[in-house]
């Protein structure tokens, strides 16, 4: 895998254009680097060197005892499964995640935590193989540092997105799996940019990622607005967070969710998204006072006994 | 000359009859009466045993399905009683019964009882005209509820044909029974008026002079009040004895007369 | 993707004094997608027996009528309700008459048989989806979360539960059960069947 990563890479720190051999630990540097690009740990070859199984083509080994798409019963189950949701608006980006991860049909784990908090203003999600996103998202991080080390200004989220999204071009064909948000607020305001394991990368104002991103988008779509109070926005989030939990198998337990302003990015709350079923959020900004599963409203009528009209929501174009 | 036509079921007869149908519904002339009569809230009907003895083992519980000879259970809503040969009764009794089952299967709804009675009737008249095989030796009549058309009475015989009646009988004395009904019979009589009738008119063309479990089957089908299903009962011996006391033609002894209540 | 885990659910039965106890999720899928909070997947057959049918959506309604004939059947000719045991060899060889081409369900029966002293003896039994029958003594299980249950009712079960027991019990197992399988879940019902009643009870689980 480095090797791949090595032959191709247009850092010239490590670049093997000169035609060299394998790439030893210890290696001199080419003239093109100086100062601190040379030299401090194991930085200096750009990415961290992984150990690779000694077979003709890796990629399609590991594929083979991965890939869940093209044998559920392979021997390696990676975990994903699941929902994760950012939209940009006048109140800065507002980023829900579900809890939930699933190995084939196996609940490993009901608590993950799907936001990662590369620094104080810059959010990535987490969807996909769990631990490609946590590592290489966490990696960003120390890389969004060092940008700002050397050049005494934080990094745009569109700096750092791009980033993350030729990092993982490297690995393509591999079978890291990973669909991520890059969420944050830059000089340019709110902005999320979506980049994944395929080496897409885009800017958008709404986007949801995962096994569940068709719920959570059916809410989304439905409720989006540039001009949504804090309020609002964050009831959207957690609303369409829990029409995913509740209709997908592999998302649900709990939803986690930011608020990435003009500062930095605020945790809200975490829900436990059966509660929000059967009793709502709670007492919180923009809640809307019961539960959100609607055959609790129905529970008993029909079309002769039928419920009250829901209030009329804004008019939407 | 009806000799050369009446040993196969598949020809006619130059006089444009089938013998065979016609020898087995002699047949059934000599086997027991089973008597049937519509009510607006239920049907009633009785049979006379002629299979009867001492030593006869009658310990088994016996009428949830119809162990007697002449009254079977052929689905939860439809009641059937038999005169003719018994063995080919028993196999027709089968039949319905899984072509009852068949229909629930199919359509999850219990049988409308016409519906059944042409199962049976298609079957038998398959018997009169391929294979040349005999014909059953079997009246039936179905005593029925369905939601659409509520309680019904139906009689088939061995040629395949079938009609509704508002009261029927078959089997031995039908002829006398039948009319004794149409005198007797009023539309819109309830299911104890149909009882009393029913009983009254067995005991005019039974054999025996007195009626008793030992002779008589008995059943009625009526609707559950509460849950609106068809409640099909077939007397136990037990039961038909308490109900000819109450009826007041119960057996009575050699000296004493009973005094009507 | 397994047929068995297409639709998913599953059911799990255990046994008490004098009494038995059978519970279902009530989960119906389209694999990962949850359609269904409703889907009922355990049937009375008779007053004292039910039978539990966890495994593909269709068969269960298909297994239902099927076996709905042949109890009437029976219950004609024989002119008595049918027994437990009898009924689990019913269901046996139903499946076994399709060992080339089977139907998905893993089947769990629960009954009370009548002793001739006139007391009551539970029994449990479960088949593979070509009639292997399996009669333990204290819990059976089968569906997509089988493993867990399997798991957790060896935690928490112990002999000669009493009927409310046996309720807390069992519904304790299957929801922590199915909360850990991403296939069942969405609800869950349990029957707990005595001499002289059954109580039916709609347990409120956690709804994603």
């Amino acid at each position: 895998m480095n090797t791949f990563v090595e032959r191709f890479t247009t850092n010239a720190s490590n670049g093997l254009f000169c035609g060299n051999g394998a790439v030893e630990e210890d290696e001199e540097f080419s003239d093109a680097m100086w100062g601190s690009e040379a030299g401090f740990g194991s930085l200096a070859r750009g990415v961290p060197s992984f150990t690779v199984p000694s077979v003709s083509d890796p990629a399609a080994f590991l594929r083979l005892h991965t890939d869940d798409h093209a044998d559920p019963n392979c021997k390696i189950k990676i975990q994903h499964g699941t929902t994760t949701l950012a939209f940009r608006f006048q109140g800065g980006v507002i980023v829900a995640v579900d809890s939930r991860a699933t190995a084939g049909s196996y609940v490993a784990s009901g608590t993950v935590k799907k936001v990662i908090e590369i620094n104080p203003y810059l959010l990535g999600t987490m969807a996909g193989g769990a631990a490609d996103c946590q590592y290489w998202e966490t990696y960003l991080g120390m890389h969004c540092r060092l940008h700002e080390l050397r050049n005494r200004e934080r990094i745009s989220v569109s700096a750092a997105s791009k980033y993350l999204s030729n990092l993982v071009y490297g690995y393509k064909g591999m079978g890291l799996s990973m669909g991520t948000m890059i969420c944050g607020w830059d000089k340019t305001g709110p902005a999320v940019f979506y980049v994944d394991s395929d080496g897409t990368r885009l800017k958008g104002d709404l986007f949801s990622v995962g096994s569940g991103s068709t719920f959570a988008y059916g809410v989304l779509d439905q409720g989006y607005r540039w001009d949504l109070s804090d309020e609002e926005a964050q009831e959207l989030g957690r609303r369409s967070i829990y029409a995913a939990g509740h209709r997908d198998a592999f998302s649900g337990n709990t939803c986690n969710l930011y608020h990435v302003k003009e500062n930095g990015w605020n945790f809200i709350g975490n829900y436990d998204i059966s509660k929000l079923h059967y009793d709502g959020p709670g007492d919180v900004a923009g809640s809307p006072g019961h539960g959100y599963g609607y055959d609790l409203r129905v529970e008993g009528r029909s079309s002769v006994n039928a419920p009250e009209a829901a209030p009329a929501v804004a008019a939407q174009a | 000359m009806a000799r050369r036509y009446d040993s196969r079921t598949t020809i006619f007869s130059p006089e444009g009859r089938l013998y065979q149908i016609e020898y087995a519904m002699e047949a059934i002339s000599h086997a027991g009466t089973v008597l049937g009569v519509l009510a607006k809230d239920g049907v009633v009907l009785a049979a006379e045993k002629k299979v009867t003895g001492k030593l006869l083992d009658l310990s088994g519980e016996g009428g949830y399905g119809g162990s007697g000879e002449k009254i079977f259970l052929l689905n939860s809503n439809v009641i059937g009683g038999v005169a003719g040969l018994t063995s080919d009764a028993n196999s027709l009794v089968n039949y319905a019964r899984t072509a009852a089952q068949q229909h629930l299967l199919s359509y999850n709804e219990d049988i409308p009882v016409e519906l059944l009675a042409q199962r049976l009737c298609d079957m038998k008249q398959g018997y009169t005209q391929y294979g040349g095989l005999r014909p059953f030796g079997v009246s039936l009549l179905y005593a029925g509820y369905d939601p659409h058309y509520q309680f019904q009475l139906y009689h088939s015989d061995p040629s395949g044909n079938y009609s509704g009646w508002k009261a029927t009988c078959i089997g031995a004395n039908n002829g006398t029974a039948q009319s004794l009904l149409k005198q007797e019979y009023k539309d819109d009589i309830l299911v104890k008026d149909a009882i009393a009738l029913v009983l009254k008119v067995m005991s005019k063309t039974m054999d025996s002079t007195t009626l008793g479990s030992e002779k008589l089957e008995f059943a009625v089908l009526t609707l559950d009040e509460s849950t609106k299903q068809p409640k099909a009962k077939i007397y136990k011996p037990s039961e038909i004895d308490a109900l000819l006391r109450a009826e007041g033609l119960a057996k009575t002894d050699g000296d004493t007369e009973m005094k009507s209540a | 993707m397994s047929i068995m885990e297409y639709n998913g659910g599953s059911v799990i039965a255990m046994v008490g004094k004098d009494c038995v106890a059978i519970a279902s999720d009530l989960r119906l899928g389209n694999q990962a997608l949850s359609i269904s909070s409703n889907f009922q997947k355990v049937f009375p057959v008779t007053d004292r027996i039910y039978v539990g049918l966890p495994g593909l959506g269709t068969d269960v309604t298909t297994l239902r009528e099927r076996f709905r004939y042949r109890i009437n059947m029976y219950t004609i000719k024989e002119e008595r309700e049918i027994e437990p045991e009898t009924f689990a060899h019913l269901v046996s060889s139903t499946l076994y008459e399709h060992r080339f081409g089977p139907y998905f369900i893993e089947p769990v029966i629960a009954g009370l048989s009548k002793t001739p002293s006139g007391g009551v003896k539970p029994l449990i039994a479960a088949a593979d989806l070509i009639g292997c029958l399996n009669f333990a003594k204290d819990f059976v299980v089968a569906g997509t979360a089988s493993t867990k249950l399997l798991g957790v009712a060896e935690g928490l079960w112990e002999p000669d539960l009493e009927p409310e027991d046996l309720f807390e019990t069992i519904s304790q197992t299957l929801l922590n059960s199915v909360d850990r399988d991403a296939f069942s879940g969405w609800g869950a019902v349990v029957h707990v069947i005595t001499k002289d009643s059954i109580i039916s009870r709609t347990l409120k689980g956690r709804m994603d």
